[in-house]
């Protein structure tokens, strides 16, 4: 993968030290999941488990195609969540 | 361009974390204002700021840092850090001979309580893709190139473990407090992505012949 990408992404890095999340949108899924394996409703290994697969299936594409990625990390986030979700009965949205 | 944000589009992230959110509290599952507190939380407090005061402590106290190489989860607890992410701590420590690089190959697991969520580099596709296959050249993307005589031990995080790196001391620090070597104690050196530079200030006041 190319050196390219990663230096882009270090150079915002470091440009924005503190920076936790892109959107606020972002903060609220990961605080949704969070607060959902704390309650019980799954574990956060469960969660990981889907989390990995969506982020396989984009590196799949990305190592074919041979793109990088632009930090859409919270995209698989959260249709990791929605599927989790779905899948234990939680919520159909 | 992919970078383009749709807030206002109805099939966008932002919309259907606000659906599922609206959903589950209506259910009773969940508590805005807990999400609230837990976004404060990761955006706040719970951050490199703790990792650097575990290092500060180790470099100062050396019992303190051979109880944190037994049991780096103890260790840190004892300084107040604790919880999600941090049940099976190991801190790897860079001496002259070796240093230590944290990845997460399969997705972005991370020690939460002294790190706090990860930057977005560490979970990208570039970072993870090769800092296995060619950790120099991923540190030579930091700016960081080690000599031939330096060992680069890469940990790959698993669904267990998550490795704290306890970067070297700088030279002329000798005089510095643990306050003040706190807050030299960068985020990317205890991952692994780069070497604590000596202090300025800290240089030009203590010259040294």
């Amino acid at each position: 993968m190319s050196t390219a990408a990663l230096n882009k992404l270090i150079e915002s890095a470091r440009l924005n030290p503190e920076h936790v999340f892109s959107a606020p949108w972002e903060a609220r899924a990961f605080a949704i999941a969070l607060k959902l394996s704390e309650s019980g409703l799954f574990t956060w290994d469960e969660f990981r488990d889907r989390l990995i697969a969506e982020v396989r299936a984009s590196d799949r594409i990305r190592a074919r195609d041979g793109t990088s990625d632009h930090g859409e990390y919270y995209e698989h986030f959260l249709r990791a969540l929605e599927r989790l979700v779905a899948e234990k009965g939680i919520a159909t949205p | 361009m992919s970078g383009n944000h749709h807030n206002a589009d109805e099939s966008g992230p932002a919309a259907r974390v606000k659906a599922l959110e609206a959903i589950l509290t209506e259910k009773g599952l969940l508590d805005p204002s807990a999400l609230d507190a837990i976004v404060d939380a990761y955006e706040t407090r719970v951050g490199p700021r703790n990792g650097a005061r575990v290092v500060a402590r180790a470099w100062t106290d050396p019992e303190y840092r051979k109880r944190l190489m037994a049991n780096a989860t103890a260790a840190v607890g004892e300084l107040g850090f604790a919880g999600p992410e941090g049940g099976h701590l190991v801190a790897v420590e860079n001496t002259d001979r070796i240093h230590n690089l944290v990845v997460c190959t399969l997705c972005s697991c991370y020690p939460w309580p002294v790190l706090g969520l990860p930057p977005v580099w560490y979970k990208s596709f570039a970072y993870r893709s090769r800092a296995v296959s060619d950790p120099r050249g991923v540190l030579k993307d930091f700016g960081l190139e080690l000599g031939a005589e330096v060992q680069v031990r890469v940990w790959d995080s698993s669904a267990e473990i998550r490795y704290l790196v306890i970067p070297q001391r700088p030279n002329g620090t000798d005089a510095m407090s643990e306050d003040e070597l706190a807050a030299i104690v960068t985020r990317d050196s205890m991952v692994g992505v780069e070497k604590i530079a000596p202090p300025v200030r800290a240089g030009a006041k203590r010259m040294r012949a």
